[in-house]
């Protein structure tokens, strides 16, 4: 069977410094793979680059057999939505204007969900996966704790159904803890809804515990894998 | 003899819904030399303590209880002698160091305002900071002051401003959770400054933390923290590798490296307390005594608990 | 947020006023209780009496009837103004901060150059071009203002474009003018709003000058600013038709900067203590 997600020679550079020199990465269906790496190895890049939010110089990220960066405006608009990132940073991670439950609801209201009533049973859905109260969703931001946020921000992203997530250090700023509550959650939604991670990471440990494979990074290329 | 006592300090916030109760009656004490730390998870109240030492809280705040420094009584001192203590008695390593510099001005301007506000002369001062940044093992300290802190990479800031913090011999040094959102790297040098901050200058340092890893690492005593209360207190070996509470035990738990268990449920409200045990909804070994009954401090094996298991 | 308003004494005290002032401006015209155009020659140039409590003015108005009816002139022009410019200087900065590249570059130098003018000579440009009217005077002070709010809120959206939140909602599949409405304006435009509302009192200033030069409004529309510079010749003789509509443009502008100070404060999200608590 074919790799969800392929990651072949990726490439970038910013301003004369080659952060990606040559990647080359696959992650199964169902798979949790790991990415280390210290500040500055280019990890957090390639997360944005599968996500869509940098452009590579070269090189191809084939998701499903498709190149993701060679796509057309209306393929783009269906298979982007398949793939999802949570980032590292609490506390701007939610529009802090907005109400938790509207974010949670947002990326339903963008792909136009409108029946009320059944929008209801998917918001008490989503809230039960990830261990959220009712409660929780009539606050905002603020009020709500580093745990809280990254929980809604899951939930948020399950509402449309994505196969593949980049998390980028989702529990690095959390409390030890909470990151356990975070990832065992994590876990979780993968054996219920079968979808593959990315968990960059500077954490060994957290990566030993949690990952299939661990791919480390440095300078921009790949020193080496590890099966878990 | 005691050098920092801290006892039955309570700091109640007075808010929009209520009085939080972020520290509820809180007794420690730190010897000379002695690195001594406190550990809590984010709503602790850890960070309040620090800044009730230095008497920093924000002014709806309400302090209850003594601090005693040497013979000082620290929350009945006016403000002119505070201001004497602060800085040159006992001094804060802040949480954020790239938020604690001037990006405008060039990191030896501000060492001399500094050196200048505590009335020494600024040339002295700066040869003192060049001296402990060469001490803290910084290269080209000569060069450091000339830049700019966006010059300096974050373990650098971190290690510029326990320089400053040094330079004038404080006898206390807080470090207010001094591996926050550090990669491992980093976390090591901090560990290495810390090390040689303790080993070299003999500073008493009371360490507030999250990471447990770097509290094992430095500390020679900690307070574990739940909910604005100390859950236990004793040397650091004692409390990582065999905890009396059921809260630190959780804790450690929840490591990667010792299984990844998370703790269920949520910490209680700070505003209505319940009348039992703080950690009574999430604990494994409760009884029912524990719900209606708040356990008080008892000591055991050279450190104190509050559980009623012991 | 209301409690936060009112627990500040200058701001309670402002608003009130204010609200004492829009009451005015909207109810004076309805009542109609006196022409505040009535000219009495026999009667001009005088100083505060009982029949006319600020006196009158060269050609025998009372001008507290002038005042009053000029509220609703100079109040009407002021929000005009704010709201033309706020809303044209938000959604241009928006764009050109969201964006970026060569869109920005284009609406970056537009806005430099309508800032490189100084505001009350391009004003008076323009409505040597456009000729005198309410209208034409709100046109001519909102093409000076739109452009200093568009800058203020190209910074702003510059700083938190980048936000994880604004990511997560490209990542989504959010459309631009969706992200631009539900992420970035409502979490920017607060400090453009409270520029604006310190601003309100600069362009009842401007209002003034315009008038004080000369070209503004036909004389015969009550409003402050005319009436200031219509006085200016009897400063001497009878300075209470310069000194009363110049104590109430300076009472705006000072309600004004005292609520856009306090929003300031009130919006400021790391501003949990503070005096007024």
């Amino acid at each position: 069977m074919p790799p969800l997600l392929r990651i072949k020679n990726l490439v970038k550079t910013f301003e004369d410094n080659k952060v990606l020199n040559g990647i080359d990465i696959d992650v199964k269906k169902g798979e949790t793979l790991g990415l280390f790496g210290s500040s500055g190895s280019g990890k957090t890049t390639v997360g944005r680059c599968i996500a869509g939010l940098e452009r590579s110089d070269s090189g191809s990220i084939f998701f499903k057999g498709k190149d993701l960066q060679a796509m057309s405006r209306r393929e783009k608009k269906k298979v982007r939505p398949q793939i999802q990132m949570i980032f590292q940073h609490p506390e701007i991670s939610l529009n802090p204007r907005m109400k938790a439950f509207d974010s949670l609801v947002e990326p339903l209201k963008i792909h136009g969900w409108d029946d009320k009533c059944s929008l209801e049973n998917k918001v008490e859905e989503l809230i039960n996966l990830v261990g959220l109260r009712r409660e929780h969703l009539a606050r905002y931001p603020a009020h709500l704790s580093g745990g809280e946020i990254q929980r809604v921000v899951l939930a948020r992203i399950l509402s449309i159904n994505p196969e593949f997530i980049v998390a980028d250090e989702p529990t690095s700023m959390l409390d030890v803890s909470v990151q356990a509550q975070v990832l065992r959650i994590m876990e979780k939604i993968q054996q219920e809804k079968g979808v593959s991670y990315l968990l960059i990471s500077h954490d060994i440990d957290v990566l030993r515990k949690v990952c299939h494979r661990i791919v480390f990074l440095k300078n921009g290329r790949i020193s080496g894998v590890e099966n878990a | 003899m005691s050098y920092l006592n801290v006892s039955s300090l309570c700091v109640d916030f007075l808010t929009e819904n209520g009085s939080v109760k972020a520290v509820n009656d809180i007794s420690f004490e730190m010897k000379k030399g002695e690195t001594f730390g406190i550990i809590g998870e984010s709503g602790s109240g850890k960070s309040v303590i620090g800044q009730a030492i230095l008497r920093l809280l924000p002014s709806n705040a309400v302090v209850n209880g003594s601090i005693s420094f040497g013979a000082e009584d620290l929350l009945s001192l006016d403000n002119k002698n505070m201001r004497q203590i602060r800085g040159r008695e006992i001094s804060l390593i802040p949480q954020n160091p790239a938020g604690s510099l001037n990006p405008l001005l060039k990191n030896k301007i501000q060492v001399a305002e500094v050196f200048e506000v505590m009335g020494v002369n600024k040339k002295e001062g700066i040869k003192s900071v060049l001296g402990m940044l060469k001490n803290l093992l910084m290269k080209e300290p000569a060069r450091i002051l000339e830049n700019h802190p966006h010059e300096l990479s974050g373990g650098m800031k971190q290690r510029f401003l326990a320089a400053m913090c040094l330079s004038y011999k404080p006898s206390l040094l807080i470090a207010d959770e001094p591996t926050k959102g550090l990669d491992s790297f980093s976390k090591k040098g901090t560990l290495d400054l810390f090390r040689h901050m303790k080993g070299e200058h003999g500073n008493s340092i009371l360490v507030i933390t999250h990471d447990l890893d770097f509290a094992l690492e430095i500390c020679d005593r900690v307070a574990v923290m739940y909910a604005g209360q100390i859950v236990e207190v004793g040397p650091v070996t004692d409390i990582l590798q065999i905890p009396s509470h059921p809260y630190t035990k959780a804790l450690l738990n929840a490591l990667p490296r010792n299984g990844l268990i998370p703790l269920h449920g949520h910490t209680p409200s700070r505003i209505d307390l319940p009348d039992g045990c703080l950690f009574y909804t999430r604990c494994n070994l409760r009884s029912d005594k524990c719900g209606t009954e708040r356990p008080a401090t008892k000591s055991i094996k050279g450190g104190v608990v509050r559980c009623h298991l012991y | 947020m209301t409690g936060k308003i009112f627990r500040r004494k200058d701001m309670t005290i402002s608003i009130l006023l204010l609200a004492l002032l829009v009451v005015v401006a909207i109810s004076y015209p309805l009542l109609a209780l006196s022409d505040p155009n009535a000219i009495d020659l026999t009667n001009k140039n005088l100083a505060p009496s009982a029949e006319h409590p600020l006196g009158t003015d060269y050609l025998g108005r009372d001008i507290l009837n002038r005042l009053a009816a000029g509220t609703t002139t100079s109040l009407s022009i002021a929000a005009g103004v704010s709201a033309i410019s706020l809303f044209v200087g938000v959604l241009i900065g928006c764009i050109s901060g969201y964006y970026g590249g060569i869109i920005d570059e284009t609406l970056s130098r537009i806005i430099d150059i309508f800032l490189s003018f100084p505001g009350i000579v391009f004003a008076l440009a323009i409505m040597g071009f456009l000729g005198g009217g309410v209208i034409n005077l709100i046109l001519a002070l909102s093409v000076v203002h739109w452009a200093k709010y568009a800058r203020l809120m190209r910074g702003q959206v510059l700083s938190i474009k980048e936000n994880e939140y604004v990511l997560s909602a490209k990542i989504i599949g959010a459309g631009d003018f969706h992200i631009m409405r539900k992420h970035l304006i409502p979490n920017s435009v607060a400090t453009v709003i409270i520029l604006a509302t310190i601003d309100i009192g600069h362009v009842l200033l401007s209002i003034a000058a315009l008038n004080f030069l000369g070209i503004g409004l036909p004389a015969d529309i009550p409003e402050w600013g005319a009436m200031l510079s219509a006085g200016k010749e009897f400063m001497r003789t009878s300075p209470y038709q310069t000194i009363f509509p110049g104590m109430a443009i300076t009472m705006v502008v000072i309600i004004f900067s005292i609520i856009g100070e306090g929003l300031r404060d009130i919006f400021d999200p790391n501003d949990t203590g503070g005096e007024y608590l």
